[in-house]
């Protein structure tokens, strides 16, 4: 008999508003402090483009597609922060404690619980705020995205969190191995920092080599691009290998990560104290 | 005479005890420290290829704000060295937490001032800090350096070298300030939030000031932010010369000064508010 | 078929170690040793159903080792072990629905949240039937009386109150097979008390098997019948709790009140503990104890006499210390 992971997941989603809503000062805090980031990143834009027309020549990224991409890289972020993000900084902690002792013992998937049971409600103010942000660089486009378009959008958002989980959960591996996960938090943002561009601006003979890498070795370009591509441009231009791919590598990227996160806990050895 | 001696002697060797014991703290994370030096460059890469494609989409302009596609990417790597030498990580956030949690007792009851034992524990990370990434710092400026003309006169790398220290001492004790502001207020992180956003976009760690248009370019010259990051990368590439240099290094050690006072008067009346009302 | 078996169980760790002085801070920069470290050394143990054992030891021999490998938390090195015919650290849903691991010194209930939310996640994780999940929480809140504590957030909890909870998070998916770190550590002497008639209560209507670590010898002395004690990673002795004395102490402590104010030099019996006349407190070697009192009782008005065992935790603290010591002496 399993658990019933819905209703678990349920649970956990409940508890964790009950929590926020405890705390509500804070809870506004970090909506507000979380929105501002992305305000800082809007101002940049918003000066840059007051320099150029779009980035780079000829690749399309105008100021309204770019704002489109800028969204959608919001999206895929914030569900992940909602979702992952806290568990997943937590985790250094229970291993830090002990507590993932207490995990390991409960009979449901040690990833599921691990990965979800807490979510980050504030960082749904950046959901509203890129679904905002998109609606308005969506008015400004100069053709109307079809429905399909919007159905595949959806899709390959949830390939772009699921790429980014999968990259979350390999590095939560690592700090079951390595006992601790400090700059492995660090890593992991400065690493996704690479996904949060067009992959057009990575050019050139060192450019392309890493545009490469991270497309196939880590694949967390696809995270934003392929969503961002098939909203922002016309339906005709679109490149599907590279969607397909983009599918593909998520799919194999959970599996991959769930292996060596279930590796990782073989080898945990639980702090004595 | 010898007794001003003997005392400065005692105090030394108090200083440097203190400032060992924090580096050898700083070096059993070993593991951070060569990861973490590491990947703060790699926003570097990102920013390199974000100007070029800016540049590019612009149809290739000689200047942006004043600075050529070669110069900005100079510019960054300089705010990183300057960066390295004003950022306080975890500095006012750590006073605040002590005030509030009562370990600040410490230091009320130990022979030693609070501000130079925070000063000496911050230079004692810095040094450790310099020690491990001067070597990557080295590499990457080496790699990078098409992007520089050279090495500027000899007056203005004194210039450079001397707002990079200020920039130490000014991020220093504007921090400690902020801290202070825990003896009256117990919750300060959204202070310290806001404080955070305006470093990040005032300091010029996102762009070369001067991109900025009227009368945002005049208005954010004019605070000390700037210092922190923006100007010692503008004196290294040789944006500010002259009469404006001279003024520019004046308005630092200025506001310096300032900070240095203030975080002096708020911990001698915070310290006596934190006697006063206990905690 | 008995409910815990375990054969050879070894497990060791490595471990860091970090050297004074800055500069093998720097130098622990680029090389590290490491040291190898057994903390169960090849134990072999069978528990049977419904048994209440108990696990001895001074810090770091090895107990709560022995529990989380029993838990299926860490892999061992070598050995087998099986509890209801499991192997444990193959961590299947199966066992993991039918044991519960309590830590004292840890909390697995939501800090923030009242202990009833923490309860309703585990209702669901083990699947636990609406119906039984209710009876079973009642049950508990009503015997460990923290009813009323069910709304309140865990963080604004007693340390005993919170342990109640523990307890009751962990019994809710009714285990068979318990283990218990530490339960009472740090609690004061009511709760203690409270704590150790509720698992008592518990075991005796459950008949559950209960494997318990504690430092606390009442805790041990209410409610195990045997005791197992470990010490630097091994067996040193498993049976009975009164057996501990027989076997590893030599003296009983007699007592002593005499009539008349009166003072003897006893010193030649055994050694004097404490003398307050007309009362003198002594030890005794056992095979003397009889010949002495014969002597003693010929020779002098005794008003009154008591001939006891020594503490239990004297003769544990003695034990350990001439183990560490013969073992000290092996290694070297």
């Amino acid at each position: 008999m399993h658990p019933n992971y819905f209703a678990v997941f349920r649970e956990f989603a409940r508890n964790s508003l009950v929590r926020e809503m405890t705390f509500r000062g804070n809870f506004l805090l970090d909506c507000v402090s979380s929105l501002s980031w992305v305000f800082m990143q809007l101002g940049l834009y918003l000066v840059i483009f007051e320099h150029t027309d779009q980035l780079g020549s000829g690749t399309g990224w105008g100021r309204w597609p770019f704002f489109v991409f800028l969204a959608t890289t919001l999206f895929v972020n914030s569900l992940v922060q909602f979702f992952f993000m806290t568990n997943m900084e937590e985790l250094s902690d229970l291993i830090r404690t002990g507590n993932l002792d207490f995990a390991l013992l409960k009979p449901i998937d040690t990833q599921f619980l691990l990965s979800l049971r807490k979510f980050e409600w504030s960082s749904l103010a950046n959901v509203v705020f890129a679904a905002i942000l998109l609606a308005v660089s969506l008015g400004h486009l100069e053709f109307r995205p079809t429905p399909l378009q919007g159905v595949l959008y959806v899709v390959f958002i949830l390939c772009g969190v699921a790429l980014l989980y999968s990259l979350m959960i390999a590095l939560g591996s690592v700090s079951v191995w390595l006992g601790r996960n400090e700059s492995l938090y660090d890593f992991w943002f400065y690493i996704t920092n690479f996904s949060r561009y067009p992959m057009e601006i990575y050019e050139g003979p060192f450019g392309t080599p890493l545009r490469l890498a991270f497309t196939f070795a880590v694949p967390i370009l696809l995270v934003a691009n392929v969503p961002a591509r098939l909203l922002a441009w016309p339906f005709e231009s679109q490149d599907w290998r590279l969607a397909g791919y983009a599918f593909v590598a998520s799919l194999v990227a959970l599996v991959a990560s769930r292996k060596l996160f279930y590796k990782a806990l073989a080898a945990y050895r639980s702090a004595s104290s | 005479m010898t007794a001003v001696v003997a005392d400065l002697a005692s105090r030394c060797a108090v200083w440097w005890t203190i400032l060992r014991i924090c580096i050898e703290e700083r070096l059993v994370y070993r593991g951070d420290f060569a990861l973490g030096t590491l990947m703060r460059f790699l926003p570097i890469i990102t920013q390199t290829f974000l100007w070029t494609a800016v540049f590019v989409g612009a149809g290739g302009p000689s200047t942006i704000g004043g600075y050529s596609r070669d110069e900005f990417i100079a510019y960054y790597l300089l705010t990183y060295v300057a960066r390295a030498f004003s950022s306080m990580p975890g500095l006012a956030s750590s006073i605040a937490a002590q005030v509030r949690s009562g370990e600040i007792k410490k230091y009320l009851v130990q022979p030693i001032d609070l501000l130079t034992f925070l000063f000496l524990s911050r230079m004692a990370h810095k040094l450790v800090y310099y020690a491990v990434a001067t070597a990557p710092f080295a590499l990457v400026f080496y790699l990078c350096r098409g992007y520089f003309e050279g090495w500027p006169d000899a007056p203005t790398l004194a210039a450079f070298v001397l707002s990079l220290l200020m920039s130490f001492l000014l991020g220093f004790f504007l921090e400690a300030t902020l801290g202070m502001i825990g003896f009256w207020f117990l919750e300060v992180s959204s202070l310290l939030f806001v404080y955070m956003l305006f470093n990040f976009f005032f300091s010029g760690h996102m762009f070369p000031l001067t991109i900025l248009s009227e009368p945002w370019r005049t208005i954010v010259l004019y605070q000390p932010l700037q210092y922190l990051a923006y100007f010692p990368a503008a004196v290294f590439l040789g944006k500010v010369q002259g009469p404006a240099l001279v003024e520019g290094l004046i308005g630092q050690a200025a506001w310096t000064l300032a900070f240095v006072i203030a975080a002096r008067t708020a911990m001698y009346y915070g310290v006596r508010r934190y006697s006063a009302f206990g905690g | 078929m008995s409910v815990v078996e375990i054969e050879g169980l070894k497990k060791s760790y490595r471990v860091y170690q970090k050297n004074e002085g800055l500069l093998a801070s720097v130098k622990g920069l680029f090389h590290r040793t490491y040291k190898e470290v057994e903390a169960v050394k090849g134990i072999d143990l069978k528990v049977e159903q419904g048994e209440f054992v108990a696990f001895l030891g001074p810090n770091g021999a090895g107990k709560t080792t022995t529990l989380k490998l029993l838990s299926g938390v860490i892999h061992p090195s070598g050995g087998t072990a099986r509890v209801m015919g499991y192997v444990p650290w193959k961590r299947e849903h199966a066992y993991r629905r039918r044991f519960a691991l309590v830590m004292g010194q840890k909390n697995q209930l939501w800090w923030d949240l009242p202990a009833q939310e923490s309860f309703r996640l585990h209702q669901q994780i083990y699947r636990i039937d609406a119906k039984d999940f209710d009876r079973t929480r009642d049950e508990l809140t009503e015997l460990l009386q923290v009813r009323a504590l069910l709304g309140r957030p865990v963080r604004e909890l007693s340390l005993g109150e919170r342990m109640k909870m523990e307890l009751i998070a962990a019994l809710l998916h009714s285990p068979e097979v318990l283990f218990l770190d530490e339960p009472t550590i740090g609690l004061d002497v009511v709760a203690q008390h409270n704590i150790q008639q509720f698992l008592r209560h518990y075991q005796e209507v459950r008949q559950i098997t209960i494997l318990l670590t504690s430092h606390y010898m009442k805790d041990v002395a209410a409610l195990c019948r045997r005791a197992v004690i470990i010490a630097q990673g091994q067996i040193m002795y498993d049976g009975s709790l009164a057996g501990i004395v027989d076997r590893f102490s030599g003296h009983k402590v007699v007592t002593l009140a005499f009539a008349d104010d009166e003072a003897p030099d006893l010193s030649h019996f055994g050694t004097v503990v404490e003398s307050h006349t007309p009362k003198i407190k002594l030890r005794v070697d056992r095979p003397k104890v009889a010949e002495m009192l014969a002597t003693v009782l010929r020779d002098h008005v005794v008003s009154d006499v008591s001939v006891e065992d020594p503490p239990l935790e004297e003769v544990i603290a003695d034990m350990f210390q001439s183990a560490e010591a013969s073992l000290a002496t092996n290694k070297s």
